[in-house]
């Protein structure tokens, strides 16, 4: 009798729960296939660290993240008993009699307890201390799931303490059954089906940050225009949020106030997914202006712990608003720049010409050159970049470096690219490989990680491959070569912490998000300054998840009066500016318009110091 | 003959038209035909005497009740008619809004060749080439009207400087054409001219601006490029922080992320010249600068630099030119 309502009861809830995963399955089935597998190695090693060992989800949140490992390794444990007292419910076989079952009961133990606690400690951050990461509605379910959870775990630890065959072990054992067929149904319609899906996501998840395939103009595809074009990897990724709001927290445009939430995109996207009108215009879906206020920074995406990829919906979107002619104007007044001029600013490349001659800049020639120095828009026109540069060649020089520059440069297109213009992107792209492979450079040095990141990544998807460097790492790799600059810091400096301290210089070093959060690159910086005795008081936001600038996503561009909240750069100027260091190092030229822009209306004695500078200067300084 | 249609609105005439002037004036020089300036509307008269101030043979002044409002359609029948009368074998036009808007159709009404946006007049003789151009400026092309006569050119704004326009010796002769126009194959109703409220400020139409930068120190200091500007008689402008710091309104920011001028006067007052500041700025005709800090960018486009403190410069700047 017992078995049959058993029965029942599982093909309810299983039926229940299959139903509603088949609709989401059925939608991800009708998404165009955006599903790769490339890159296997990195990404087992990655699922054993972001799934198994939890690293993502404990790195940013160490207490909460090792409670949710807790819980997430206790419900792995308990998938043995669970299979056994389930078998045993349906009549199958029985196997809770077996010795081995008891000994696993034992073991399972301390995972009862760590579940436990680790779910009552959740439990009270969310209903209690409410983060403002998870929203401002207190979720209901959540609080059910937790109860749940909560009661799993007393029910099996109670089995050690009830008598077996009596009625309370009983319905002890039929409380624990149905808690854990409630639960399945619940999870598909809820943030708890990341429990099935973010194994998946996690381990489909791009390698490359930001992953933007070329869109292929001869199949007339023209990016994301409506709900139906939104790739088989997006339409999972909406399923899978688990709404934790690191994505919320972590993004610039968020933080200073605008209505862009990357959290809010992925719960739009599910929304009108179930809402079931595909035809939906995705401007429609996010507001087009929300669109506009990416950086493309990429902290959401970085920072996500169950893989979701919002950057390729972002612009996707805002490639579908191009091609349709709709575009903010200040992104107009840029693609005519790029497209007539072939950079940023709309100026003629004369003057580049003339920086090249003064700075005795050779022509690239791969007989007689180690590397290819890459200007880039900043470096070809602005005259305060132009310094960095040149320090940089003073440094190559100093140091019998043999480098040479093409004849002639375009934009790489990352403005385009992360604007969503893949047409002149590729444009500018196409024509720039061509040159590029013509000149044959074996490695290409750049002071600007939006060309780091274009060329080094973006290039590779027309095949062009070659390996680009940015100046920062690039230098530290030379100068730790021949030992420069260790012992020239001031003579009392001394090895240890010595109480000459006070003579070392403070400064606060600004991570681009394209060098740190893009290439990893975040030690070399630091260890040219330190090479040179400064002491390097860190901002909050620092390394591999920097506080943007603001310029990045083509909003260098844009009007503050279409900007709703503060700017970006005000926000971030702040930060460094807590960190008490009256210098600001940088090592991005947009970081560096940006932030000096926020310096000047903040009105501070900041002073703003680029990497390249620094480094020169301390060199050629007489010691 | 060279006929060249004049653009005026309430009585004002537009600048562009003095810069189509100076290509009339190339064309004569090449093919030695005489110039014929037309000017339509009822505030034509009024600027008539202005236009015939320049080195042309003659003012014709159309006025008709169905010129005023302006409309496509009106102007293309009044014109149609005119250049019956007058018989020109080039009817040289501004590239304005309001020439994109009637010219095509003009052309097309008449069959004949139409050539936009030139830059410059190229050749000599009976057949010269119009250059203009083309794929978004990558290239220029010469081009050469085919067909019967008139042909039609519109010169882009800005394609010759105003102050190259030659003054006649003495005013040409102002005559007014009557034209027919059918009132009732107006189709167009147009609603009175707006402007868009956003910018209350347009500076990139003004012919002199300076501007301030973050050397301007404090607030109070303000006045004295205000000063300056009246002295001039030019628009006030700053770059980015002094706006932010509400010194001077939003809509006064020159920029990347303000307004894009071109003045023949640019006069920067401690302004560093970031690239994002020059990009708004970079097609001013002459650029004055004046900074303390001899490496500043802004030194690299300057025509003219001071290098010193605009406190003890401006001033005295403003006594010269009161004289």
């Amino acid at each position: 009798m017992q078995t049959l309502a058993f029965w029942i009861l599982l093909l309810i809830f299983v039926g229940a729960f299959a139903a509603q995963v088949a609709r989401r399955v059925q939608l991800v089935a009708a998404a165009p296939n955006t599903f790769s597998l490339d890159h296997l190695g990195f990404r087992a090693g990655r699922f054993l660290l972001d799934v198994v060992l939890q690293r993502q989800t404990i790195r940013e949140r160490p207490l909460t993240g090792l409670m949710h490992a807790f819980v997430f390794w206790g419900f792995v444990a308990f998938g043995g008993y669970t299979t056994v007292e389930f078998l045993y419910g349906l009549g199958v076989v029985d196997l809770t009699g077996a010795r081995w079952f008891h000994a696993y009961r034992i073991a399972l133990t301390p995972f009862a307890v760590a579940v436990l606690a680790g779910i009552l400690y959740l439990l009270v951050r969310r209903a209690i201390v409410r983060p403002v990461a998870l929203g401002p509605k207190l979720s209901i379910e959540s609080m059910v799931i937790a109860l749940f959870i909560a009661t799993l775990m007393i029910t099996f630890l109670l089995t050690f303490r009830l008598v077996e065959g009596s009625t309370a072990a009983h319905v002890n054992w039929w409380v624990h059954a149905v808690v854990i067929l409630v639960f399945m149904a619940l999870i598909p319609a809820s943030k708890h089906l990341h429990l099935v899906l973010s194994p998946i996501t996690v381990f489909l998840k791009s390698p490359e940050l930001g992953n933007l395939p070329n869109l292929d103009f001869e199949k007339e595809q023209v990016g994301l225009e409506t709900l139906k074009d939104l790739g088989s990897k997006s339409v999972l990724d909406a399923f899978t949020c688990v709404e934790c709001g690191r994505c919320q927290v972590n993004c610039p445009a968020w933080g200073a106030g605008k209505e862009l939430n990357p959290k809010t995109i992925i719960l739009q996207t599910q929304d009108a997914l179930l809402a079931g009108d595909r035809g939906r215009k995705l401007g429609e879906v996010y507001s087009e202006k929300v669109l506009w206020q990416c950086t493309t920074c990429g902290a959401c995406e970085n920072q996500c712990p169950v893989g979701i990829e919002h950057l390729p919906i972002l612009i996707g979107s805002r490639r579908g608003l191009v091609s349709n002619g709709d575009a903010p104007d200040y992104l107009g007044a840029m693609y005519n720049n790029l497209e007539r001029r072939s950079n940023i600013w709309g100026l003629g490349y004369d003057q580049r010409t003339k920086f090249v001659q003064s700075a005795a800049l050779e022509t690239f020639d791969p007989a007689k050159h180690d590397v290819l120095v890459w200007l880039g828009c900043a470096g070809s026109f602005d005259a305060d970049f132009q310094k960095s540069l040149r320090s940089l060649f003073g440094i190559l020089r100093a140091k019998d470096v043999k480098f040479g520059v093409l004849s002639k440069e375009r934009c790489t297109g990352d403005p385009a690219k992360r604007t969503g213009n893949e047409y002149m992107y590729q444009e500018l792209a196409t024509g720039n490989i061509e040159d590029l492979k013509a000149a044959g450079p074996k490695t290409i040095l750049t002071s600007c990680p939006h060309c780091v990141k274009t060329i080094g990544d973006d290039y590779k998807k027309f095949g062009y491959e070659v390996e680009i460097v940015h100046s920062s790492v690039y230098v530290e790799e030379l100068l730790r070569r021949d030992g420069a600059g260790i012992h020239s810091g001031p003579a009392d400096a001394g090895v240890g912490t010595g109480g000459g301290s006070s003579a070392r210089e403070v400064v606060t070093f600004h991570d681009p998000c394209y060098l740190g959060r893009y290439a990893s690159k975040v030690d070399e910086p630091r260890a040219l300054l330190t090479r040179f005795g400064a002491d390097i008081r860190e901002p909050e936001r620092n390394r591999e998840n920097p506080f943007c600038c603001g310029a990045g996503g083509g909003l260098l561009f844009a009007d503050k009066e279409e900007e709703p909240g503060s700017r970006i750069s005000d926000v971030r100027f702040k930060q460094l500016q807590a960190t008490g260091a009256n210098t600001v190092v940088t090592a991005c030229p947009f970081c560096s318009i940006m932030l000096k822009g926020a310096q000047a209306s903040a009105q501070a004695d900041t002073q703003f110091v680029d990497l390249m500078t620094f480094v020169n200067g301390k060199l050629t300084k007489p010691s | 003959m060279i006929l060249v249609i004049a653009e005026q609105r309430d009585g004002k005439l537009n600048r562009a038209t003095w810069e189509t002037m100076v290509g009339a004036q190339q064309l004569a020089a090449t093919t030695g035909a005489p110039i014929t300036v037309l000017v339509a509307g009822a505030g034509g008269s009024a600027v008539a005497s202005d236009l015939a101030s320049a080195q042309v043979k003659e003012v014709v002044t159309v006025e008709h009740a169905a010129l005023d409002p302006y409309t496509p359609d009106g102007f293309t029948a009044a014109l149609q008619d005119a250049i019956a009368q007058l018989a020109p074998a080039h009817v040289l036009l501004p590239h304005t809004y309001q020439t994109r808007d009637f010219a095509p159709k003009l052309a097309a009404r008449l069959d004949r060749a139409l050539i936009t946006d030139v830059t410059a007049v190229k050749g000599a003789g009976s057949e010269p080439a119009f250059v203009r151009p083309m794929f978004q400026g990558k290239l220029t092309a010469d081009v050469v009207p085919q067909g019967p006569a008139p042909h039609f050119v519109t010169f882009q704004i800005g394609a010759y400087r105003v102050d190259q326009v030659a003054k006649g010796a003495s005013p040409a002769p102002v005559r007014a054409l009557s034209v027919t126009v059918d009132a009732a194959a107006i189709r167009e109703k147009p609603e009175p001219p707006f402007q868009q409220a956003k910018q209350a400020v347009d500076l990139s139409q003004a012919e002199r601006i300076v501007s301030v930068g973050r050397g301007i120190k404090e607030q109070a200091n303000i006045a004295l490029a205000q000063q300056l500007a009246e002295a001039l008689d030019a628009e006030i402008a700053a770059s980015r922080p002094i706006c932010d710091a509400g010194w001077l309104p939003m809509e006064r920011q020159v920029g990347s992320s303000g307004q894009t001028v071109a003045p023949k006067l640019y006069l920067a007052l401690g302004i560093s010249g970031a690239i994002q500041h020059l990009v708004g700025m970079k097609g001013s005709s002459t650029v004055v600068a004046i900074n303390k800090d001899p490496d500043a960018p802004i030194f690299e486009i300057a025509d003219y630099g001071i290098v010193g403190d605009l406190f003890e410069i401006v001033p005295a700047i403003i006594e010269a030119v009161k004289k």
